[in-house]
């Protein structure tokens, strides 16, 4: 059967640490904008950590909500794209082809999660901090949306080594650069289509939530409700 | 009359220019001011995805490359091949990952410490490596940056696609030729024959 | 020729020039032969070791051939070598096990900042304008062991100084070693807002001068007094390991986690219950949980406690501390009180702790001691929660002593300098700038130039820790005694120099008895010789010979000894320590607020600011990146008028900043709360003049009698001062909104 790529985010386990968000930056060369263009509101981060308060002092609440590409299998940024640039692969995944991509924005504009960025401009890295970039990812110049991939270079590596060892991944053969980094273990990734993969099982829990699932975008990530402390049976 | 027509051409030639340099604009990222009185010769600079140069740029839209670039040492596929060398004696790692290695000075050098030393090119080698230098070879092969390609040779090589394949047959190449068109039809005619992903993220991701 | 035809040649001629462009720089550069043999594209994972905190994890670095532009023998070029490309844990490290934080991930970009010190330079301007020149290792060294001996002839050996951040490991031992031997007095390791004050209330109360371990793992309830354990405390990595599994990694078991402080922290805003506390007030709360629980026999009534008996009172019920009257002292509901009791002693295990800003008050020891008290009645299981991780040897001991305050008085003649930088970290009070300039000679090891480096008269640069041998014995994070251990990952990039290496030439220049004490010619002959004797000892390497053995070190990234069995700390007789009340800085009437510098994962204390990715991170409480913010309460505000974004002056007796201001529910409306590390002066592209350095307005207060700073024990004044146009607060508001400065956007 063929993989079906998806991701659990636990929220109970969750630290809002960011550590998925720098692991991130360093895996897929994403350009660090600097002061000036993240004013303008050009800074990117595939995935980010979204903070919600409730309440006042002396109870206020926050609650942390990693959130990055959905990977919808109705994904409202594919029909909008007028080149296909943006479009749905057979494991599921939400791929956006850099080199067909002519930068209408029309992607970023129907995407409700608001996790596609635009490059206005050509990246620079101050010699030598480009000596980091990572050669498995493409380096995107201007012109081209860009959004989490789901690691796919780690998944094309990992199947093609399956493929020359003549066999079948192995769930948590290899993971996204964000679940890898994650101390908690809040981020879990793997193969849906596997019963017995770690993902399957997490994304099947009655903790279980889509973001914004109401709008019909069937996303391939699963967000586990935080729990409070009635929910333990020793309370 | 044809004073008017040359500066309209004139003008449309500096428009088209402009587009041409906007197209590798650089913006700077942040701040840039380095603790002053540190020399700047190493790490300088900046490292940009954009094309260095105008003409660059529009080679690389337009996919131009020369066939036949000329390398530094008058290399010779035909005598090594004929010599019975496999390819991966010098392309180490074309069976295990994306890149063919281009052998180092010291590969060559591991034979022609003594194997025909007398020759103008061998001894230019020799002069390379006892200078501390790698020979500088000219690239041959190569996807347009704009194509956002990642082509992996050890699939294709396990797969059991011959170089020749690609790379036109090298027992009648002296250095590297480009005579094969390696555009991105040539790609899937293969793949489809073959029956193997044509799924865009297959190779451009 | 024509005037037409003219310009129709020359504008012909002008556009073939610029279409036929020159010959890349790169081109032109030479390819030096390489210095390893790599295969492009495929990578290698090596192992090291993360430097970028106290916690010791362990790493392993992608590694991938790439070309760099470098220095050969004085001639530039390129060449193909290793590149460091990714930063993961370790899965076999007991401490962090795979994972890693987001400092840790950014500290890639150390090996590769473009304000790196790439070569040995002499300082040719003034102290602190940043005019260097470069010049040759032989140079260096030869002006640096013409210093050291002429202070040796003179008689002066004691005039020798050393300050550097706190090291574990062999670094640390090398230094002591090399100092003795010369007859200098011992290093000073400076690191602001240290954990001295738990340390010493860890020896009295549990017999370990050390930061406590947690296997929250097992854990069913835990209070956290101040202590910022997912973020920055202590272990960040080992504790959110234990965090995630506390929740949710048994089945039907899932612990709770009350917070309690008076700012809510990256962990804080994870509790169940976060219970505000008036600053410099836990301890009292923490005894009149303990009341409850003594009072209403709700735990075992250990009466050898230790930890109990250092508490006035404990033996008879602690009668001083009733709800009631701690609810008088604390603002926390008495009815909370006895509710807390009851919960944490009615589940499984339970655990307390306390780290960060109750500590960092006047009667922080108290406060300290109290927490270990309760923590001490409700974790009395036979595997108790919190642990201490077992020493490695003797030497291992880490020392914590920010006593820089004494050079004022008698400052070194000679100063080595490594990897510290006080006159940015440290209060004004320490008077730091006007001590180094009483100081004649100053030479660093350091790898940037920063606020205290830039007094330097001679920088001799390490290696980037990626680039060198690396070890450190963790002090905390796991039931084992580690070691973690590891070679370079990569080649030097530039023409930098191990500082361990460089002291043991100088050792064995100067001859006689620091020669004899460093016989080693490299760091890592001096590593396998410390760590050797871990063979003969139950642990994770199995080795038949020495050889072996150090192999193995290597490629595991370490040593780890068999788990072993917690030993209980001995009961002692020690004189209890009656209540004390927090004492701040500034009258209330004069200043109102409370000041709350606080350590943040992005910027640390300071040492991490000059990293991109770290800058642009968006701090995960308030969405800002690129910025100094102060927060305050919107109550506060309003009767300001201060709006989200204005520019806020923030003055306490020392003195007054400016700071944009985060309206925040999640503070107290007494207390304003700023992260620290912005506001460099000198340290790079990314970090210098942006932000402020709220330790600048810090008043001096010592914690107890120690020379441990009260960072949190300043009170401060407001007033508005600006609007968002002279603030320039940046928020990150997802992806393609572009109205970043709306506050209310997040």
């Amino acid at each position: 059967m063929s993989h079906k790529w998806g991701l659990v985010v636990d929220l109970d386990r969750c630290t809002g640490c960011e550590a998925c968000v720098v692991a991130c930056h360093a895996e897929n060369n994403i350009p660090t904008a600097g002061e000036e263009q993240a004013a303008r509101g050009r800074a990117k981060h595939w995935i980010r950590v979204e903070r919600y308060w409730e309440g006042d002092f002396p109870n206020p609440r926050v609650r942390f909500q990693p959130v990055l590409c959905q990977q919808c299998d109705e994904a409202p940024c594919e029909p909008v794209c007028p080149t296909y640039a943006s479009y749905h692969t057979p494991e599921g995944l939400n791929s956006q082809v850099y080199n067909r991509c002519i930068g209408t924005r029309f992607c970023a504009n129907a995407c409700p999660y608001n996790v596609r960025f635009f490059n206005y401009y050509n990246p620079q890295w101050d010699k030598p901090l480009q000596l980091q970039l990572n050669p498995d990812v493409s380096v995107r110049t201007v012109g081209i949306m860009e959004k989490c991939t789901f690691c796919v270079q780690r998944i094309k590596a990992a199947e093609i080594q399956a493929e020359a060892d003549k066999r079948e991944l192995k769930d948590g053969e290899f993971t996204t650069a964000c679940a890898q980094s994650c101390a908690s273990s809040a981020l879990v990734f793997g193969d849906l289509n596997d019963p017995a993969s770690q993902v399957a099982r997490l994304a099947n829990s009655n903790r279980g939530t889509k973001l914004l699932g109401e709008l019909g975008t069937k996303p391939n990530v699963t967000y586990l409700e935080r729990g409070t402390w009635e929910d333990a049976t020793n309370g | 009359m044809r004073m008017l027509r040359a500066g309209r051409i004139g003008f449309l030639f500096l428009l088209a220019c402009a587009c041409v340099l906007a197209a590798v604009e650089i913006v700077h990222p942040g701040r840039a001011t380095r603790a002053s009185g540190l020399p700047e010769y190493v790490t300088s600079g900046v490292f940009t995805p954009a094309h260095p140069t105008a003409s660059a740029a529009l080679k690389d839209f337009l996919d131009l490359h020369p066939e036949h670039p000329v390398q530094p040492i008058a290399y010779t596929h035909t005598v090594h091949l004929a010599k019975g060398l496999p390819c991966t004696f010098c392309h180490v790692g074309v069976d295990q990952g994306p890149e063919a290695r281009i052998p180092g000075v010291k590969v060559c050098m591991s034979c022609h410490q003594t194997i025909a030393t007398d020759r103008p090119e061998i001894k230019k080698i020799a002069a390379y490596q006892a200078r501390g230098e790698e020979i500088p070879w000219v690239r041959v092969y190569n996807y347009s940056e704009s194509a956002h390609v990642r082509f992996n040779h050890a699939p294709h090589i396990r797969a059991g696609v011959d170089c020749a394949a690609c790379h036109s047959d090298l027992t009648k190449q002296t250095t590297a030729e480009r005579k094969v068109n390696l555009n991105m039809g040539y790609c899937l005619s293969c793949h489809t024959q073959k029956k193997v992903s044509i799924d865009c993220e297959t190779c451009h991701y | 020729m024509e005037r037409r035809d003219f310009i129709k040649i020359s504008a012909i001629t002008g556009a073939v020039a610029t279409l036929g462009g020159c010959r890349s720089a790169e081109n032109q550069l030479i390819r030096f032969v390489p210095e390893e043999d790599l295969i492009p594209g495929l990578a290698t994972s090596k192992p090291s070791v993360c430097t970028l905190c106290s916690a010791g994890c362990g790493l392993l670095v992608r590694v991938m051939q790439g070309e760099a532009e470098v220095v050969r023998r004085g001639q530039q070029g390129l060449i193909k070598m290793g590149l460091a490309k990714k930063l993961e844990g370790n899965p076999q490290h007991p401490v962090n096990q795979g994972k890693l934080c987001a400092r840790g991930q950014a500290g890639l970009q150390v090996l590769y900042h473009p304000d790196r010190i790439t070569h040995p330079i002499q300082r040719t301007g003034p102290r602190g304008s940043n005019e260097f020149r470069e010049i040759s290792w032989d140079d260096a060294l030869k002006q640096l062991a013409v210093h050291l001996t002429t202070l040796k002839a003179s008689g002066s050996e004691k005039s020798l100084g050393f300050l550097s951040r706190p090291l574990s490991g062999q670094r640390h031992e090398l230094i002591e070693r090399f100092l003795k031997a010369y007859g200098a007095p011992p290093a000073i390791w400076y690191q602001p807002f240290d954990e001295a004050v738990l340390r010493e209330a860890n020896l009295r109360s549990f017999g370990h001068s050390q930061l406590p371990t947690f296997d929250l793992a097992r854990a069913d309830y835990l209070i956290a007094f101040g202590a910022d354990y997912l973020g920055t405390w202590n272990s960040p990595v080992a504790q959110s390991i234990g965090y995630g599994a506390m929740r949710q990694g048994r089945a039907g078991r899932r612990a709770k986690f009350v917070q309690v402080e008076s700012r809510m922290s990256q962990t804080g805003a994870n509790a169940d219950e976060w219970i505000p506390c008036r600053p410099g007030t836990e301890g009292v709360l923490a005894l009149g949980i303990a009341h409850v629980i003594l009072s209403e026999k709700l735990a075992p009534q250990n009466a050898e406690s230790r930890a109990g008996s250092l508490i006035a009172g404990w033996s008879r019920g602690l009668p001083d501390y009733t709800p009631e009257a701690v609810e008088k002292q604390t603002g926390v509901p008495a009815a909370t009180i006895k509710r807390l009791a009851h919960e944490m002693t009615k589940t499984g295990a339970a655990t307390a702790l306390i780290g960060g800003p109750p500590l960092a008050h006047s009667n922080g020891m108290f406060n300290a001691l109290a927490v270990n008290a309760l923590e001490s009645l409700i974790d009395q299981g036979p595997e108790p929660i919190r642990t201490f991780t077992p020493e490695l040897t003797e030497a291992s001991k880490v020392e914590n002593t920010s006593d820089i305050q004494s050079w004022s008085a008698l400052p070194p003649q000679l100063l080595l300098l490594y990897d510290a930088n006080p006159v940015f970290s440290a209060p004004p009070a320490w008077r730091v700038r006007e001590t180094l300039a009483k100081i004649p000679t100053i030479v660093s090891f350091g790898s940037f130039i920063d606020e205290t480096s830039a007094h330097a008269d001679l920088i001799l640069p390490d290696h980037a820790p990626l680039e060198s041998w690396l070890d450190s014995v963790p002090e905390s994070g796991s039931s084992r005694a580690v070691v973690s251990l590891a070679p370079p990952a990569v080649l030097p990039l530039h023409d930098t120099r191990p500082m361990p290496d460089v002291l043991l030439g100088l050792g064995h220049q100067l001859g006689g008895d620091v020669a004899k004490a460093l016989p080693w010619a490299t760091y890592d002959a001096m590593l396998r010789a410390a760590y050797l004797p871990l063979r003969g000892r139950a642990g994770s390497i199995d080795a038949k010979t020495d050889d072996d053995f150090w192999d193995a070190l290597q490629s595991q990234g370490g040593w780890w000894s068999a788990p072993s069995p917690a030993q209980p700390a001995a009961a002692q007789k020690q004189a209890p320590m009656a209540q004390t009340s927090p004492e701040f800085a500034g009258a209330a009437g004069e200043f109102p607020y409370h000041f709350l510098p606080y350590l943040s994962q992005s910027f640390g204390d300071g040492s991490v600011t000059h990293l991109p990715w770290l800058q642009e991170l968006p701090d995960v409480l308030t969405s800002a990146m690129w910025s100094s913010w102060v927060e305050i309460h919107p109550q506060t505000g309003a009767r300001l008028g201060i709006q989200p974004g204005d520019l806020v002056e923030i003055a306490s007796q020392q003195g007054s900043i400016r700071a944009a201001a985060v309206l925040s529910p999640g503070i107290a409306p007494d207390m304003v709360a700023m992260p620290v590390g912005q506001g460099h002066e000198n340290f790079g592209r990314f970090a210098s003049g942006r932000g402020t350095n709220p330790i600048s307005i810090l008043v001096q207060q010592g914690v107890g009698e120690s020379a441990a700073l009260a960072w949190a024990a300043t009170r401060v004044k407001l007033s508005r001062a600006g609007g968002p146009e002279q603030a320039k607060l940046l928020l990150f508001a997802g992806g393609m909104s572009g109205f970043p400065h709306e506050q209310e956007r997040r």
